[in-house]
């Protein structure tokens, strides 16, 4: 597709390392334009009519890809989509003209109250139709195919008849949508549910994977002593979470790859070095056999 | 009997908002029996989340009040007025008055005023763009038409009156300045604007406030200038209006049409 | 009426030509902030809430709080009151 603003780079999403871009960051990536292959924006701090964020994300949009990640649309919430929320991520697409444009499995909307946190649903057929209607309505509303973000959990329901990765594959197949594999939310789900992450990766669909998540999480302890794992945002990857990425490459091919980091923000160069870190994995991966459909976005 | 999934978001949703009532039967750890602590990490989430987005729309209160002060004002008010919408940019809307309500502030009796400066500076930072009119297009405007002329007003403008002065102590807590003596006895009424990238805070001067209000409601500028000298014997109109230019607050103006003659 | 139009004519135009005489060309922007502004921090994220995540939820929702007062600044403020806020504040009832 050709831009509509001439200003604008392409916005193909290249297979390297992107960073999420933080305010905090503005003036060193204007400044310095770094080698950074992408970046990726929380749709809802753009949302604003106009002003300093709109001036920012204009002028590193104009240097560099966008990806659009959405974290308020509560697309696992039993009720209705917001319509006019619906209708800010279309105008936001519009305007930015991403690369990729991605949303979670999880609520965080109910009876008009917005909780800001990204919250669980069961796994049975009733959560799937519920999605796969909410996914359709969202790629028919913002005109593109969207990818859908595994989740990290705290909890989980008897409510629940299959399994995460099941779940994913199902609603992807339904609605046509691509997955946008969270590595760290795969380290923290399963050590939370006491499920094999290793497993999980070789099990993931890759051929459905248009984007990969990187991050930090936090060690806390559940109500037995047990390791209870927070998505936190606030650190680098560990070390289990880079292995388990080498695996998932190494399965997926070079996938577009985001260095997320949200909370006890570094300075620029910090993390400028943690996505260097992380793009030398993902350069290491050869492309395998059955990735050759998983750039298809 | 399995619950519905709206049934079970109701039933996290509410236990979410009300620490009283215990973690929803269902919500289960990996040994599938109950797990308060892992629900508190939802709970967690969403009070540190949101208190987050409160301290970062108003550091000069924060500043004021003290760290744990206000986290603590901010779970109060979290628990009692929710977000309505996604777009946290505009959480905090009415922060201000319930921090007016708020009893342990109450021997702070400007910080409600300060709150709203601070919720008037985060809408002029967010609102729509629009290029103000210069000293040449007023100069511009036909003398004969000055009586009706009928100005629009910059998107971002925002006026917010105080008997205490807000800007000062504002600027005081967002500032690396330390803080020194402010002589309360002065009020001062506050205009926000931001005419380009950033955002500017202005004190009215006499009469201001009235003025800058009957223009904002569509008044011509002769009805607006006798308002202003209604409102306040010092109203100095050639003042009011150097300052609105000068603040970027003017961006376009029209002559109203005459009515019809019968 | 017509000399009230007048009179308010002739007020508002000194009016504005003194308003606009007092304006100089303004300076022109040379840093970012001028151009973009400044930039603050953005209010929606996807990342849990904070280090204490589990270990300190119940604790946030105890009302621990009215046993506290401001302790900010606003004691270096002199207020009609006295000096800031040093009395105790009574927990609402």
């Amino acid at each position: 597709m050709l831009s509509q603003n001439p200003d604008f780079h392409s916005s193909r999403i290249p297979s390297r390392v992107g960073v999420g871009l933080k305010p905090e960051h503005y003036k060193a990536i204007l400044g310095e334009s770094p080698d950074v292959g992408w970046f990726e924006v929380h749709a809802e701090n753009y949302m604003g009519a106009g002003g300093p964020p709109h001036r920012y994300l204009t002028a590193i949009r104009e240097r560099y890809p966008l990806s659009l990640h959405g974290v308020g649309l509560s697309i696992g919430a039993a009720h209705p989509l917001d319509r006019d929320h619906l209708l800010r991520l279309k105008a936001l697409n519009e305007r930015y003209e991403p690369g990729l444009f991605s949303e979670h499995l999880a609520w965080s909307t109910h009876d008009s109250v917005f909780f800001n946190d990204l919250l669980p649903i069961p796994y049975d057929e009733e959560s799937a139709r519920r999605v796969s209607d909410h996914i359709d309505e969202v790629q028919d509303t913002v005109g593109r195919r969207m990818l859908l973000e595994n989740p990290s959990t705290y909890v989980a329901f008897v409510e629940s008849t299959i399994g995460e990765i099941e779940f994913l594959t199902e609603v992807a197949k339904r609605t046509g949508c691509g997955l946008l594999l969270d590595v760290n939310n795969v380290h923290v789900s399963c050590t939370n549910q006491h499920w094999n992450a290793t497993d999980y990766i070789s099990r993931f669909p890759v051929e459905l994977v248009g984007e990969i998540h990187m991050a930090g999480y936090a060690p806390e302890e559940d109500d037995h002593g047990d390791p209870l794992l927070i998505d936190a945002h606030d650190r680098p990857a560990d070390p289990a979470v880079i292995a388990l990425y080498a695996h998932a490459v190494s399965r997926a091919g070079p996938v577009p790859t985001l260095v997320e980091w949200d909370n006890d923000l570094p300075d620029w160069p910090t993390l400028f070095e943690e996505a260097r870190r992380v793009e030398a994995v993902l350069l290491g991966a050869d492309t395998p056999e059955e990735a050759d459909v998983a750039l298809a976005v | 009997m399995l619950r519905s999934l709206s049934d079970v978001q109701a039933d996290f949703a509410a236990a979410l908002r009300d620490p009283a009532i215990p973690p929803p039967a269902g919500v289960v750890g990996p040994d599938g029996g109950p797990a308060p602590r892992r629900f508190a990490v939802y709970r967690n989430n969403v009070l540190v989340a949101l208190g987050n987005a409160l301290a970062g729309a108003f550091p000069a209160v924060g500043r004021i009040v003290g760290e744990e002060f206000f986290r603590a004002m901010a779970r109060n008010y979290v628990l009692e007025t929710p977000p309505t919408s996604p777009v946290l940019l505009d959480y905090g809307v009415t922060f201000p008055d319930f921090i007016a309500g708020f009893e342990p502030a109450a021997s702070l009796p400007y910080l409600p005023d300060v709150a709203r400066l601070e919720r008037a500076w985060r809408e002029a930072y967010h609102a729509a763009d629009a290029k103000p009119l210069g000293a040449a297009d007023l100069a511009g405007i036909p003398p004969e038409d000055l009586p009706d002329a009928v100005f629009s007003l910059h998107p971002s403008l925002r006026i917010v009156p105080s008997r205490f002065p807000i800007i000062t102590i504002w600027r005081m807590n967002v500032s690396d300045v330390p803080p020194s003596p402010v002589d309360f006895a002065v009020g001062e009424d506050a205009l926000i604007v931001r005419p380009d990238a950033e955002v500017e805070v202005r004190v009215v001067p006499p009469g201001g406030v009235a003025f800058v209000d009957a223009l904002a409601a569509g008044e011509t500028l002769g009805s607006a200038a006798v308002i202003g000298e209604a409102s306040d014997s010092r109203f100095d109109l050639s003042g009011n209006i150097a300052g609105l230019i000068s603040a970027g607050a003017f961006v376009d103006f029209r002559r109203q049409p005459e009515p019809a003659p019968w | 009426m017509s000399t009230a139009r007048n009179l308010t004519t002739a007020v508002l135009a000194g009016a504005v030509t003194a308003a606009v005489a007092s304006f100089a060309v303004p300076a022109s922007a040379a840093e970012m902030e001028k151009c973009y502004g400044v930039s603050l921090k953005g209010q929606n994220d996807c990342a849990a809430g904070a280090h204490s995540c589990a270990g300190t939820a119940t604790i946030d929702y105890d009302g621990q709080s009215f046993k506290l007062v401001p302790a900010g600044t606003c004691t270096d403020m002199e207020t009609p009151f006295g000096p800031g806020s040093l009395e105790p504040i009574q927990r609402p009832t």
